[in-house]
């Protein structure tokens, strides 16, 4: 075990002394907005009765804006203070560490004691985050995902960065099948995605574009007919999709892709950052999003379902969506090349298609051109959409169910859906409207596939291959 | 029990189960209790001075939705059936909205076997498969109890030596 890793009774390791103040500062301004809606009309008079105690007569001195703000700061960090102290009884009770059987096991829980063991060969990702708060104190978060249904992930907070990467080199080791003291993989950074690029991509999504010409054209007619009213609509339609850009941007700035053995390594974030690790053979699906204005360029985004990851409701706001972005825009060489190394059969290039027949029209009338599904020996695949184009496939192995399904306007038609289930994320695996009868066919054929598929994977322990 | 050669033949080498008729019966019932609120409902009407044509429209409607409800239950009842084959349970159902779902016996994680209050007392029980996707909609509602267990064994059974890892 590491030497700069603390040690409880037990011979367990800890988290840093320092995760009470740090779990305190992140929740600062929470509490500053609790603060606020106890006391944002009644400050003021607070500061006024406050100023007549013994010892608090500097309030009076204080403009009554100010004395409110004193105030509700003052309240913001008693509460934190409260947090504190909560969090460290929790980090009294945290420990965690390897078991004889080589599996990672966590206890914590001061009213409820909670045991976790973390099944090596299930983990799906390994993070080291640090949010904003952590970085102030150049701490961070360590994040293990395993597959399950709800929160099955284990979060340690909070680590120094070095002793987070430790934790992870040595789960990654573990994992693989590796010795515990395997040396941390290499990384060869493969591609990193110029900032312009990522704001343009931002800009250039239709949405995002038409509300952004939309902005210009009632400013410009605001301007000409001198009628103002117009300027508030414009801060709504301009207002929330740079909202939408800026958070996205501040999400992904800089968001860089290495290679390691222990699988492709993903940095991102502008004041949270991100660092995950997507051992080899977790990933379950895919899917290519290609806007209209970005096919232009070439560009493409790449979404991968991972088990376990984002699909968990408690994971805060920090976009769940950022989670299984394996990256926000490329060039489709790119792309494609990124999805080989995660995937390695899979290659969506050379898949012959079957597309669904012309009268799907008439059930969707402007994407029907682009309806189809195609199969190899490898993977499952389907195209959607026509504005934004999308394009998702998934190893045979990875087929959860087939679902062959019709609604009633389907069925006058004559047409059919087949979806092939994977596990909860952002990449849906449909083929919508296509042949009836064929539909069928294929539904049957990709049970037959998976349980082909299911009989070649060999991706638990990926070093031991 | 007898297996079915009316709904469309898949495969024609499957042998296709139906569901057991009391699932008729105890959905009937249910709706039967869902219609009491609405039958008072009708009364209130007819009881309070308001034109007569508004609770005799009440009537009327309530009356065609009954029915049509009645007759789409023992419709929906016979569309459910499932099939199992070496390696996967097939179930498929839906009169307006039709699926048919494919569960390879590998990929289930659990199964379920739940029966409701009425469900007991009229005996029929319902088995519902999860795989690690959310989406798969895999559940056979109106077995005897007895064939439901049975299934539940055979299906573990068989998932156990056919497990894979997700």
């Amino acid at each position: 075990m590491p030497g700069s890793a603390l040690l409880d009774a037990q011979g367990h390791r800890k988290v840093h002394p320092i995760s009470p103040l740090v779990h305190a500062v992140a929740v600062f301004p929470a509490m500053g907005g609790v603060a606020i809606a106890f006391s944002a009309s009644g400050g003021a008079s607070i500061a006024n009765r406050l100023s007549s105690l013994p010892g608090l007569e500097a309030l009076s001195a204080l403009s009554p804006i100010l004395a409110a703000i004193a105030v509700v700061a003052a309240l913001a960090a008693l509460l934190s203070l409260v947090v504190a102290a909560y969090q460290y009884i929790a980090w009294r009770a945290l420990s965690f560490w390897f078991d004889d059987d080589g599996d990672f096991r966590v206890q914590s829980g001061v009213l409820f004691r909670q045991q976790r063991r973390v099944q090596l060969s299930r983990i799906q990702a390994v993070d080291v985050t640090q949010p904003l708060a952590a970085r102030v104190f150049s701490m961070a978060v360590l994040v293990i995902e395993v597959a399950g249904q709800d929160d099955s992930r284990v979060r340690l907070k909070y680590l120094t960065l070095a002793d987070a990467r430790e934790i992870r080199r040595e789960v990654l080791a573990r994992a693989a099948g590796l010795a515990a003291d395997t040396a941390e993989a290499p990384q060869d950074v493969i591609t990193k995605v110029p900032p312009g690029r990522l704001a343009l991509s931002l800009l250039l999504r239709l949405s995002t574009a038409g509300l952004l010409l939309l902005t210009a054209i009632i400013i410009l007619a605001s301007y000409v007919s001198e009628g103002w009213a117009g300027i508030g609509f414009a801060l709504v339609t301009g207002g929330v999709p740079l909202i939408v850009v800026i958070s996205e941007y501040i999400r992904f700035h800089g968001f860089t892709v290495a290679q390691s053995p222990d699988g492709l390594r993903l940095h991102y974030g502008l004041l949270r950052t991100e660092s995950r690790t997507v051992p080899p053979g977790r990933v379950q699906a895919i899917e290519y999003v290609e806007p209209l204005l970005w096919r232009r360029f070439g560009w493409t985004r790449v979404l991968v379902t991972i088990a376990g990851v984002g699909n968990d409701s408690s994971g805060g706001n920090q976009g769940q969506q950022g989670n299984t972005v394996l990256i926000p825009v490329a060039h489709i060489d790119l792309a494609r090349d990124l999805v080989a190394r995660v995937l390695p059969d899979l290659d969506t290039s050379a898949i012959t298609w079957v597309e669904a027949p012309k009268r799907a029209w008439k059930r969707s009338p402007i994407q029907w051109r682009n309806l189809a599904v195609g199969w190899d020996e490898a993977a499952f695949a389907t195209r959607r959409g026509r504005v934004t184009k999308r394009l998702a496939a998934l190893p045979h192995a990875r087929t959860q169910s087939v679902r062959w399904t019709q609604g009633p306007w389907e069925r006058a038609l004559d047409l059919a859906t087949v979806h092939v289930d994977t596990t909860p994320g952002p990449v849906g695996v449909s083929g919508l409207h296509l042949d009836g009868t064929q539909a069928r066919e294929i539904a049957h054929h990709q049970a037959g596939a998976a349980r082909e598929g299911r009989g070649r994977d060999h991706s638990i322990h990926w070093a031991h291959e | 029990m007898a297996t079915t050669n009316t709904e469309e033949a898949f495969t024609s080498s499957d042998e296709w189960v139906r569901v057991s008729p009391k699932l008729v019966t105890a959905r009937r019932l249910v709706l039967g209790m869902s219609m009491l609120p609405i039958i008072a409902v009708v009364v209130v009407l007819f009881i309070v001075p308001i034109p007569e044509f508004i609770p005799i429209i009440a009537a009327v409607a309530s009356a065609v939705f009954f029915i049509w409800a009645w007759w789409l239950i023992g419709r929906r009842v016979r569309s459910y059936a499932y099939c199992e084959r070496d390696d996967d349970l097939l179930v498929s159902s839906g009169i307006l909205f039709r699926r048919l779902v494919i569960v390879p016996y590998g990929r289930m994680q659990l199964v379920d076997v739940t029966a409701g209050p009425i469900d007991r007392a009229l005996g029929v029980t319902t088995v519902q498969l999860h795989t690690a996707a959310a989406t798969t909609d895999a559940s056979i509602p109106g077995l005897e109890p007895t064939i439901a267990a049975d299934l539940r064994d055979r299906l573990a059974h068989r998932g156990e030596t056919r497990s894979a890892g997700l």
